[in-house]
């Protein structure tokens, strides 16, 4: 084990290469907007911005923990240690060349942020923290080349979109419509938060980032991008995996040269 | 997997006519326009809803559906509220048409599943014979059945002063018989006979009659509506009080002496095959309810093999409808959940002509390659091939026809149709229905490497350990896969997957030309041209119920007032 290199994910092709590189830890993304925190903070819906976290439990250094092997080795987070709720942000990834799938997402946030509990559904990918911690994840996720305005959308419930066609501004379909595409500065501007409640002011995410340069960061497969028939290595990987999960359920002792 | 990329000849894809007439746009388009279409009042069955709605609101005095109560006045419908095709037929319906509250012949085929109950009449005619010294010929044979006839939708035989019910609320209840025996069979009325030769195609017959033998079975159809009244347990026990009853009467014994007990306790237990078996505690229910019957079994109730037995698609694709409706609607959508939203997601398997695409796409692919189905004993280099590229194959139609991936807009839907077909294909190459669900869980497995994203939790999770349980049980000594049903750890979650199961089975005996898959008897009961559902058409019956020209049994009509 201590020779282990991580491998991250297999694969050949750009896509692939996309994938190791989003799931990489030490790969640093790269960042494309800047949206205030305050901006953000209202799109998630959680608080009013400025306002002080709402705590479930009072701080750790008051709550006396009991002797614990486990908690002397593990340090809690800042929102563990002052008591903040557990809150969401929760996104949804177009079937047409977002940068990342459900999955990819899931895989980045597991090797990347402590204490995120994340679920993978084929529309939609909900990501739960502490609220100060995922702020600051949320951030990270928000301002760089793993979000775009158009493709990549903040919702909560009623998240349908994601293998729909796109509109004619090649914005992905939203029922609620919280985001819209603003013609007159090229932006995408949020007029309700992540759950459709108004938002007092609109919140601009930035420019959809231009087609050519989406297909080059994108992690999805496709025919009419990079075909996953052209990726021979990871389809045999895969093969192999069923292979062995198939024999070692019925016979383990014929699972030969792992 | 082919090494080229998959472009079968030219755009002879099954599924574009559907979506065609679904968007009206070219399916190739990835470009739409969304929030112009009125939202629900672009339907006609939602509209029709609406104004129902206010009359029975000003009946009742209680607020009643009102679609803008949707999300605050953003109603469904603000992108196309599309129709759908039923495959295999050019039946266009609402997704509305297709909730089972809403279509009467779901509704028949569900209760003509639950209210059949098999019974042998060999141990019965033994104790005649034996312990009371009774003859029994084929008239006695014949009289017995027919007082049956009269007893079993709910009349007296014995007794001199008993309530009956109304011949025209129970006219769907009678029994019949079947043997493997045909001098025996000869000598049977033919209004209750079940005639095998007349019924199967002369091969099937021939296998059918060889696994019955000489024994007699009778078929009970309780009345509808004591299946809409009472549960799956009441069946057997109806049945046997019934059966139990005509003995005495057909061979004039005396009520309660303890041989009578030996009837009721073959026709109870001894002789008695439910649809269903009894569930746990977990998932509580008797017995033929849904959750208790294995995939076999609902494989053989489908009667399409008799019709179309060249075409294991065709049979597949009709019995995975049957599974659709009877595990992802009712089972799932609401014995375990309740709501709507299960029939939004189940109807992928038996709409638009997707699935039939890459069934008939992998058939053709078995054909080319191994010339000919069931031709290869499994392995594993046929179950890699071919699942993956019929996988592929789906995947890529999503991905080359927009339409097609917003038809199924949900990865569950995709998820279902893509494995369906390369499951299918499977057996089909292999006649083995083991090795077909194995193909089943590798296409899971790559559609979730490809597009990085699967169905929800619960369908992953199913998923993702299916690779391992495939062939983990006794797989080299049967085909143990046909009796998994719904109540089976792993598939007791989600819904999605035992219709198409239940098509990979077909697939693979159908290939084989096999009579059945599972139980030779439950093919026979239900080949029955007196079932008010039409087991040999499901998918255009369930079209007919979306029409509304469906006419179901158990109406009540007789005894409530005038509308």
């Amino acid at each position: 084990m201590a020779n282990f290199k991580a491998q991250y994910y297999p694969g050949s092709t750009a896509i692939s290469k996309n994938r190791r590189r989003y799931i990489d830890p030490n790969y640093k993304l790269e960042k494309l907007r800047t949206i205030s925190d305050e901006d953000l903070v209202s799109v998630m819906g959680h608080r009013v911005p400025g306002e002080a976290y709402k705590s479930t439990h009072p701080p750790l250094d008051e709550l006396g923990e009991p002797a614990c092997p486990i908690r002397e080795m593990v340090e809690p987070t800042p929102g563990a240690k002052a008591g903040d709720r557990i809150r969401y942000i929760q996104f949804t990834d177009s079937v047409y060349f977002a940068p990342v799938t459900p999955y990819m997402r899931a895989w980045m946030g597991h090797t990347r942020y402590r204490s995120a509990d994340i679920g993978v559904l084929s529309g939609r990918v909900p990501l739960e923290m502490r609220e100060r911690d995922l702020e600051k994840v949320a951030k990270e996720l928000v301002e760089t080349e793993v979000f775009d305005p158009a493709r990549v959308g903040i919702r909560g419930a009623t998240v349908h979109g994601h293998a729909l066609r796109l509109d004619e501004n090649g914005m992905m379909f939203d029922a609620l419509r919280r985001f819209r595409f603003d013609k007159k500065s090229g932006e995408v501007v949020y007029d309700k938060d992540q759950v459709g409640v108004p938002l007092d002011k609109p919140v601009s995410v930035g420019k959809p980032i231009p087609e050519d340069e989406l297909r080059k960061r994108t992690s999805e497969f496709r025919v009419d991008g990079v075909p996953f028939r052209d990726d021979k290595e990871l389809i045999g990987f895969i093969q192999r995996i069923h292979m062995l999960r198939t024999m070692a359920g019925f016979d383990p002792n014929g699972v030969k040269g792992i | 997997m082919s090494k080229t990329k998959s472009t079968p000849k030219k755009d002879d894809r099954m599924f574009l006519e559907a979506l065609r007439k679904k968007f009206k746009e070219n399916p190739e388009d990835k470009y739409t326009k969304f929030y112009i279409y009125g939202g629900w009042k672009q339907s006609k069955r939602k509209t029709e809803f609406v104004e129902w709605s206010k009359k029975m609101s000003k009946e009742r005095g209680i607020p009643f559906y009102n679609p803008d109560m949707h999300l605050g006045g953003i109603t469904v419908g603000q992108r196309v509220l599309m129709p759908y095709r039923i495959s295999g037929t050019d039946i266009y319906v609402e997704g509305d048409d297709l909730h089972f509250i809403n279509n009467a012949a779901m509704q028949q085929m569900w209760h003509d599943m639950r209210r059949t109950i098999i019974s042998g009449l060999d141990a019965a005619h033994t104790v005649l014979q034996k312990r009371l010294g009774k003859e029994v010929t084929p008239e006695t044979l014949n009289h017995y059945i027919e007082v049956l006839n009269h007893a079993l939708p709910g009349a007296a035989v014995i007794q001199e002063h008993m309530v009956e019910t109304h011949p025209g609320l129970v006219a769907d209840s009678y029994v019949k018989v079947f043997t493997g025996d045909d001098e025996l069979a000869d000598e049977i009325d033919d209004r209750f006979l079940i005639d095998i030769n007349k019924e199967f195609p002369k091969d099937q017959a021939e296998q059918l009659k060889a696994a019955v033998g000489k024994r007699l079975y009778q078929v009970c159809r309780m009345p509808t509506l004591v299946a809409m009244t009472c549960d799956g347990g009441t069946m057997s026990r109806w049945a046997a009080m019934q059966i139990s009853m005509s003995m005495i009467n057909a061979y004039k014994l005396m009520a309660g002496e303890a041989a009578v007990g030996e009837f009721a306790f073959a026709a109870k237990h001894a002789e008695m095959i439910e649809m269903g078996t009894l569930m746990p505690w977990r998932r509580a229910r008797g017995p033929n309810e849904p959750g208790g019957i294995p995939l076999g079994f609902v494989a053989d109730m489908c009667q399409a093999s008799r019709v179309k037995p060249d075409d294991p698609c065709w049979c597949a694709l009709e019995a995975i409808s049957m599974g659709a409706v009877l595990y992802d609607q009712f089972w799932f959508g609401s014995y375990m959940s309740g709501g709507v939203g299960f029939t939004q997601y189940a109807t992928c398997t038996y709409t638009d002509d997707i699935l039939d695409d890459y069934c008939y796409y992998g058939m053709d692919y078995v054909k080319k390659k191994f010339g000919g189905m069931a031709k290869k004993k499994p392995d594993w280099d046929l179950i890699k091939d071919v699942a993956t590229e019929v996988t592929l194959y789906g995947l890529e139609q999503y991905e080359k026809y927009p339409a097609l991936m917003e038809t199924h807009f949900g990865g569950s839907q995709r998820a279902a149709v893509v494995a369906a077909g390369a499951g299918v294909a499977v057996s089909i190459a292999t006649g083995h229905s083991t090795a077909g669900i194995n193909g089943w869980y590798l296409s899971q497995l790559l559609h979730k490497e490809e597009l990085g994203r699967l169905g929800f939790y619960g369908y992953d999770q199913q998923d993702q350990c299916g690779s391992a349980n495939s062939f983990s049980w006794r797989s080299d000594e049967g085909l143990p896969f046909n009796l998994r049903g719904v109540n089976y750890p792993n598939y007791a979650l989600n819904v999605g997957h035992q219709s198409a199961h239940v098509g990979i089975i077909q697939a693979a005996h159908s290939a084989r030309a096999d009579a059945w898959t599972t139980n030779p008897l439950i093919k026979i009961a239900f080949a029955d041209k007196d079932l008010r559902f039409d087991f040999a058409h499901p998918r255009l019956c369930f079209g007919k119920g979306a029409l509304r020209e469906f006419m179901p049994a158990g109406e009540r009509s007789l005894v409530i007032p005038s509308r």
